[in-house]
């Protein structure tokens, strides 16, 4: 057999029908010479040659390919019962497409951010190490040096245990004065990570002694951005904290994990790591360690490793870690890690929209299975006529297969552009968004799921088929065949669609209210107009505290003389800035004592010049918000919030109260009471809080709040342009509205409840056509039934309420089949959801009432029908 | 199909083969020709439909044994005329070959039978 001749078959066979006429004629020429009349001389060919078809099909077969010929028979066939039925062909391909298109579209974001590996060598081996205490909270608390030392020393489960911490600096030396996340890391770093550089060389031990000369390594986004990726970038020399800072090398494109650092320097470069007293205090938490488990060993065995030595740490120093209960060192897998926020989202989107898909095959094969139904005599005869069962359930895979496969070219198009939407969002969840794109394992899953849905939905149909029997074909098959049969399957279908597209609106239902509550927060604050801007002082230059306090004192006064300004503050952070940590620590209350034994109590810290509660629209609930008289040599005062104030002060004015904060040697006097205010996010609950005034306690990285008339981002570039005026080195960063901060706490679930919505609603939507159709079809099935109890005497009421009661008896079950699956689906979204539990009544019960209200409407419509059907007419039908 | 049946077709159809190999021999012939000399040279022994002649000639052609062309007959007619090609003169001949040692065999065997039937 050969494709050639396969091809050219028709062609062929011209020839061979011309062969042979030319054979026949001469076999006839030669009977009429032997002198046979022209009948019998033809008659005798004829019987000489045998039958010139059969021999035509013979050489036919020979050219063909069997098994092709067959599917090409199938789908040409196919191809003409769907042209013949184009509403059928264009709705089945559209639905599929978008059942595939949403799945494979979210499957390319689990592609690149979960299955994906990581560019690190031997992913599965990389920890990261650090420690926890359950009154601070599940975030890791970070380690101090001497614990650094300690776990890195008496540990032997890592081949490379190293330390990391991410700062910001000042670099000079490119076009303008720049602030550079700065990984500052051990040398061993990149051995634990296991990258190699593209460029250059990384780190060596010999970097890491004291007196080395100081190096850079350029992350690769950072190398492409400043310096075009030019490779003359070695050996450059760049300032750093009044350093020569000198590049050796340029790492590989990497996720920007732990952080999105432009530069590495060794730890000897890094002035506060270097400080002998950072190195010699347990309690100075500022690193944290990556490391590389040993070949053999399990992640349990390095945490018990770790485990003893942190017991051994707790029982040498109970100075440190007096009553830390529950503190202990963690170690977790990297890859974790990097995608633990990502993947319950994606996973519970990708289980959304394979229940998307589900229905929308379920749809299908109703729709399949009542063309089926019509289709029985066609079958009948074709089974009468020789053909084979699997001659039959082939061709029906063959047609619901070439509209999966349509549907799959569709779907790939709609995942193509909905992948390209989801990386932003897929970005605020993992730093691996940038590895999602579309590859062949996409397409595979496309193509993989047209296949699955088109053998589903050919399933049910293709089970009728075959039991066609040649009763269909006498007059009364039309009605009998498959007719309480196909009315069972139907409902039983329509039922689990119920059931499914139940599940998907709780689940919408319920992120949908998250969005709601988390939208209704008070933030404490009011966000509108108001500009916030990054100012970390280079902490070589501004050394003093009056150099720091004095350059905010200028700022201030001068954005407060700009047009359009109603007021500026400094203060440590911004509220609901999504990239700060908590800062906190313990508290002393004057006059309250501790029994032993018991850690002392946990409040957060800001600090703020004067105007931040009024830039912030922050209450003032009693005393006085900070004045220009609370200077450096003044009285220490503070400000606490609402729930600090009620928590130490019950029943009293806290006012004139004092506190002794974190490792200040003086009390501080309570001077007022604000507002509470969610500082790190709307579903975080805001904690106690003390404030303190920025010229009594200065700090060197500060945002500046604006409050603006206009459009604050307006006032951006003049407000730069102030801070440049008075140092022009000096970098305004993140420069941003609070509102666009609170937008971006709100942009996560928003996307989530956004998605997870649209497939509720398409679930919906197939579901409520799937209820009304299947109801359709049994009344027109009934009609003659219908017509013949109107006949007798039935209400339009007896038979509206009967036709509805059949129509809404797979919805009431499915409905609460639903509810008892939701109940144990939703768990999986505890974590995704705010200010409401997952088996929430009230959504419960909302779905059920609104998918019986639509059920109910869409029944109605053949339940009219059914009303109006004329007895006489009905009967005269017979 | 029964398989007997099957393998006397083939043996049929192999046997067709070596005969139209062995009719063009002589030289070029179209069909109707192959078909009248096959019948005369096998004494009308092999019965065979001449409609059958023409898959045989489409699978020689396929192995590249025989080549056709279109020409005109003696009746002055369009007909289709085939050769022997020089990979279907080898065949032919270790066709033969292998036929004339199998007809050997089967001598020897025979009269093997007929020899202990003698004696007996």
């Amino acid at each position: 057999m050969s494709w050639r001749k396969f091809f050219h078959r028709s062609q062929w066979d011209a020839e061979r029908v011309q062969e042979i006429q030319s054979h026949m004629e001469q076999e006839i020429d030669d009977n009429v010479a032997r002198g046979m009349s022209p009948q019998e001389a033809r008659r005798q060919a004829y019987l000489k040659f045998g039958n010139p078809q059969h021999v035509r099909e013979e050489i036919w077969r020979m050219n063909s390919i069997a098994p092709l010929e067959n599917i090409l028979r199938d789908v040409r066939y196919a191809w003409r019962t769907l042209i013949r039925n184009p509403g059928y062909a264009i709705l089945a391909v559209l639905t599929l497409g978008l059942g595939i298109g949403a799945n494979t579209a979210i499957f390319t974001v689990i592609n690149g951010v979960l299955l994906r590996p990581l560019p690190y060598a031997d992913e599965n081996k990389i920890v990261h190490v650090d420690q926890t205490v359950p009154r601070l909270g599940s975030d890791p608390i970070g380690l101090s040096i001497q614990e650094y030392y300690d776990y890195r020393n008496q540990s032997h489960s890592f081949s490379d245990f190293a330390e990391y911490h991410s700062m910001l600096f000042t670099l000079l030396g490119t076009k303008n004065p720049e602030r550079v996340v700065t990984g500052v890391v051990s040398a061993n770093f990149f051995n634990v990570l296991g990258v190699k550089p593209v460029l250059g060389r990384l780190f060596v031990p010999a970097d890491d002694k004291i007196d080395a000369p100081p190096v850079l390594v350029l992350s690769y986004a950072y190398w492409m951005k400043e310096f075009g990726g030019d490779r003359s970038v070695l050996g450059l020399a760049f300032e750093m904290n009044d350093r020569v800072h000198t590049v050796v090398g340029v790492l590989p494109p990497l996720p920007e994990y732990p952080d999105a650092n432009d530069v590495y320097m060794p730890i000897s470069a890094c002035p506060y790591r270097m400080d002998p007293m950072m190195i010699r205090d347990r309690d100075m938490r500022m690193i944290t360690a990556y490391a590389r488990l040993k070949p053999g060993v399990t992640l349990r065995q390095a945490q018990t490793d770790l485990a003893t030595i942190n017991g051994r740490m707790v029982a040498a120093y109970p100075k440190s870690y007096s009553g830390w209960t529950g503190f202990s060192a963690v170690a977790i897998p990297v890859k974790q890690e990097l995608t633990h926020a990502a993947r319950p989202t994606f996973l519970a989107l990708l289980g959304a929209s394979g229940l998307v898909l589900l229905l929308a095959c379920a749809n299908l094969a109703n729709l399949a299975l009542s063309r089926q139904l019509r289709r029985s005599r066609e079958v009948a005869i074709r089974m009468a006529t020789g053909a084979s069962i699997w001659h039959v359930v082939r061709q029906m895979l063959t047609e619901s297969l070439s509209v999966a496969l349509a549907g799959a070219a569709v779907g790939i198009a709609i995942a193509a552009i909905g992948s390209r939407l989801l990386v932003a969002y897929a970005g605020r969840l993992t730093p691996l968004a940038g590895e999602i794109h579309l590859d062949s394992a996409v397409l595979l899953f496309g193509v993989g799921s047209a296949i699955f849905s088109g053998l589903l939905f050919a399933a049910l149909p293709a089970y009728v088929a075959t039991r066609t029997r040649l009763t269909a074909l006498n007059e009364a098959g039309e009605r009998s065949v498959g007719s309480d049969h196909g009315t069972r399957m139907r409902t039983a279908l329509v039922t689990a669609q119920v059931t499914l597209s139940f599940i998907l609106l709780v689940c919408a239902g319920l992120m949908m209210r998250t969005l709601y509550n988390l939208l209704s927060v008070d933030p404490g604050f009011r966000p509108a107009q108001v500009l916030s801007m990054q100012l970390n002082l280079n902490w070589t230059k501004y050394k003093k505290d009056s150099d720091k306090t004095n350059f905010f004192h200028e700022v201030l006064v001068r954005t407060e003389a700009t047009t359009g300004v109603q007021s500026a503050s400094i203060s440590w952070m911004a509220p609901l800035n999504p990239n700060q940590a908590v800062f906190n620590g313990q508290v002393k209350i004057d006059g309250q004592t501790l029994p032993d034994g018991t850690p002392a109590p946990i409040v957060d810290f800001e600090t703020a010049s004067p105007d931040y509660f009024r830039v912030l629209d922050i209450p003032i609930l009693s005393g006085r918000a900070f004045t220009d008289g609370d200077k450096a040599d003044a009285q220490k005062v503070l400000i606490v919030n609402a729930r600090m104030a009620r928590h130490f002060w019950p029943n009293q004015n806290p006012i004139g109260h004092r506190v002794k904060p974190g490792n200040s040697k003086d009390w501080w006097t309570v001077v007022g009471v604000v507002g509470d205010v969610h500082q790190y996010g709307l579903n975080k609950p805001p904690d106690d809080t003390v404030y303190a005034p920025l010229d009594q306690n200065p700090i060197g990285n500060a945002h500046l709040l604006v409050r603006t008339r206009g459009n604050p981002l307006l006032l951006a570039n003049q407000l730069t342009a102030i801070v440049h005026q008075i140092d022009p080195q000096q970098p305004v960063t993140q420069i941003r509205t609070l509102d666009q901060m609170r937008n971006e706490q709100l942009g996560t679930p928003r996307v989530t409840a956004m998605l997870l919505t649209m497939f509720a609603a398409v679930a919906l939507f197939i579901t409520i056509v799937g209820v009304s159709g299947t109801l359709a079809l049994s009344v027109s099935r009934r009609s003659k039934e219908i017509a013949i109890r109107i006949a007798l005497g039935a209400t339009k009421q007896n038979i509206l309420r009967d036709v509805l009661s059949h129509g809404m008896a797979p919805v009431v079950i499915g409905v609460c089949a639903g509810a008892l699956a939701s109940y144990f689906a939703t768990r999986a979204m505890t974590n995704m959801i705010f200010g409401l539990k997952p088996d929430d009544p009230t959504t419960f019960l909302g779905i059920a009432a609104l998918f019986f209200i639509v059920a109910l409407i869409s029944c109605t419509i053949p339940a009219r029908r059914a009303t109006s059907i004329d007895p006489m007419k009905g009967l005269r039908m017979e | 199909m029964s398989n007997s049946k099957q393998t006397n077709n083939d043996m049929l159809k192999g046997t067709l083969d070596m005969m139209i190999l062995r009719t063009l021999i002589t030289g070029h012939a179209h069909g109707h020709t192959i078909a009248k000399v096959i019948e005369r040279t096998s004494d009308d022994v092999l019965q065979v439909e001449q409609g059958s002649l023409y898959p045989a000639l489409h699978r020689l052609e396929d192995r590249g044994w025989v080549s056709s062309y279109w020409g005109l007959s003696e009746a002055n007619r369009k007909a289709r005329f085939y050769r022997l090609t020089a990979a279907g003169k080898k065949q032919l001949r270790s066709e033969v070959g292998r036929w004339r040692q199998m007809a050997k065999a089967i001598a020897l065997v025979i009269g093997d039978v007929l020899h202990d039937g003698g004696a007996e």
